[in-house]
């Protein structure tokens, strides 16, 4: 018998496990901007200079690129995130599943509700 | 075990899997509860991460909002409510959870099997103190405690 | 009519004489109707009796003839010559399995995990003749009816990047079968398998790529099946943990 190994670029040989891998990249994105907004409260606690600098130094063109390109991760994983409530229903609320689509813009119609409401509740609103 | 000896026996009091087949797979423990922290954490920073990431670091910058909206007075004024202080930590630790669980899934996929436990202490252990920071900063800071 | 003709690449292994498998290339006719078990068999019939792979039925209900075409696990039987992409068309066997020859993978391992997960109406007795038949309602039936249709071609196994690091990964095919048995409503065993299901190299070594669900010709949803059955574990851990006595059946 002539056996199988995995080869390492396995998941570029495929636009599916390459969008894959992106979605776990931006679950990691999602962990490290879990931590910058916990140092970012820390700065806040440190009195109001420190919150300041700590946005400033976030604001310089070479934070915002780097920033930018994590956000393009984090909304992979998002936008994936929908897809796959859709692909996994254990809530049935018709006889049949609905369809991976449907539940995908239901999805994003609650995403921009939620997104408002975070809008309006915790940074005072448009 | 007394009333049960081979499969297909009628009158069997329990249905068991192949004690064989046990033997070649490890039971879990915490993956489970892991999986659920991990769905919930996803549910959270799908949905509540993107607008504040927008808000807090590209609205000011970008011209879009003035800064007096992310500012240190505007952030105080959101921590005297309550459900914004519950916001900011649900928000830290479901997506610590959440990220800790899928970057020791990827790393553990990408060859590093051996080394899972050590992976799941430190990882796991960063979103612990990671949450638990965020409950000091966000909810316990200026909670009336007994040794303040 | 103006005959077309393909290039059939095609992965040779012979044990006794190959160190490594190899591309062989066969340059055959094809007209529009033929699919690539076609072209195969025609290789094997009139340039190489020696090529050697699995096939049956032709029509897509076997399971037999799972290969990669250009790349991608499918049925040769349902794959048409003229919708692969190319002039090539490239035919590997099944990633992801061992290979015994040329295109004939070893699936030792695939038929025991379907055993492992209890693939039959597990009861603790019998109903007995003369109390008749068991009643299912139509949407007891649709409960399982999507995973019943898996006819173990082993295309989700090919496509499982987590089966192809990992060998003892239960896999996409192991799962849904015992989906379809768990959602069973004659069924009394769900907890049995979930004790094989909810391990480490149960459903939990899954990371839901999807790409099960993508290949599968009979449109099972391993995947979806895959993620159902990690609610139902956590929700019986859960129960097991706060109501121990209760769940003991």
């Amino acid at each position: 018998m002539y056996p199988w190994k995995r080869r390492a670029g396995w998941w570029l040989r495929n636009p599916r496990f390459l969008l894959f891998q992106a979605r776990e990249a931006g679950g990691f994105v999602s962990a490290l901007f879990g931590l910058l907004l916990l140092y970012m409260l820390v700065r806040y606690h440190e009195g109001v200079a420190s919150y300041d600098a700590f946005l400033a130094m976030l604001s310089t063109p070479v934070a915002l690129t780097v920033l930018a390109l994590l956000f393009a991760f984090v909304m992979v994983h998002a936008l994936t995130w929908f897809l796959l409530i859709g692909k996994a229903q254990p809530i049935r609320f018709t006889k049949k599943p609905l369809r991976a689509g449907t539940v995908f813009a239901i999805n994003i119609v609650l995403w921009v509700l939620v997104s408002g409401a975070v809008l309006f509740v915790v940074f005072g609103g448009l | 075990m007394a009333g049960e000896d081979a499969d297909w026996n009628p009158g069997r009091t329990a249905i068991h899997a192949n004690p064989k087949t046990l033997a070649k797979r490890p039971a879990v423990l915490f993956e489970p509860m892991l999986w659920g922290i991990f769905s919930l954490g996803g549910f959270i920073t799908a949905f509540l991460l993107p607008v504040t990431i927008v808000v807090l670091f590209f609205a000011v910058p970008l011209g879009l909002w003035p800064a007096a909206r992310v500012d240190h007075d505007a952030i105080a004024r959101g921590f005297e409510d309550l459900l914004v202080r519950l916001f900011w930590f649900v928000l830290i630790g479901g997506s610590l959870f959440h990220g800790m669980h899928r970057l020791r899934h990827s790393l553990v996929d990408a060859g590093l099997k051996k080394l899972e436990p050590l992976l799941n202490v430190v990882l796991y252990g960063v979103a612990i103190l990671g949450t638990l920071g965020a409950l000091w900063y966000t909810i316990l800071f200026d909670a009336p405690l007994p040794f303040r | 009519m103006a005959d077309k003709d393909v290039v059939f690449r095609v992965k040779r292994y012979r044990p006794e004489r190959d160190v490594e498998p190899h591309y062989q290339d066969y340059r055959i006719p094809y007209t529009d109707d033929m699919v690539v078990l076609d072209g195969l068999n025609y290789i094997k019939d009139n340039v190489d009796p020696t090529l050697t792979y699995r096939w049956s039925c032709r029509m897509g209900i076997c399971g037999s003839c799972g290969a990669s075409i250009n790349g991608t696990p499918r049925l040769t039987c349902e794959t048409f010559i003229k919708e692969v992409r190319g002039r090539t068309v490239v035919v590997d066997p099944m990633p992801n399995f061992p290979i015994l020859k040329d295109l004939v993978v070893d699936f030792d391992d695939f038929l025991r995990k379907l055993h492992e997960v209890r693939p039959f109406i597990d009861r603790k007795e019998e109903k007995p003749l003369a109390e008749g038949e068991y009643i299912q309602f139509p949407e007891e039936i649709e409960a399982y009816r999507q995973q019943s249709m898996c006819i173990n071609c082993m295309l989700c196994y090919a496509a499982c990047p987590v089966f192809g690091a990992s060998e003892h990964f239960i896999g996409p095919a192991a799962s849904a079968l015992a989906y379809r048995y768990i959602r069973d409503s004659r069924d009394e065993g769900a907890d049995a398998r979930l004790d094989v299901l909810s391990t480490k190299t149960g459903i939990w070594e899954c990371t839901f790529v999807g790409e099960c669900s993508v290949v599968c010709p009979k449109d099972v949803d391993p995947a979806g099946a895959i993620q159902n059955l990690k609610v139902l574990a956590s929700i019986r851990q859960m129960r097991q943990l706060l109501m121990p006595k209760w769940t003991r059946r």
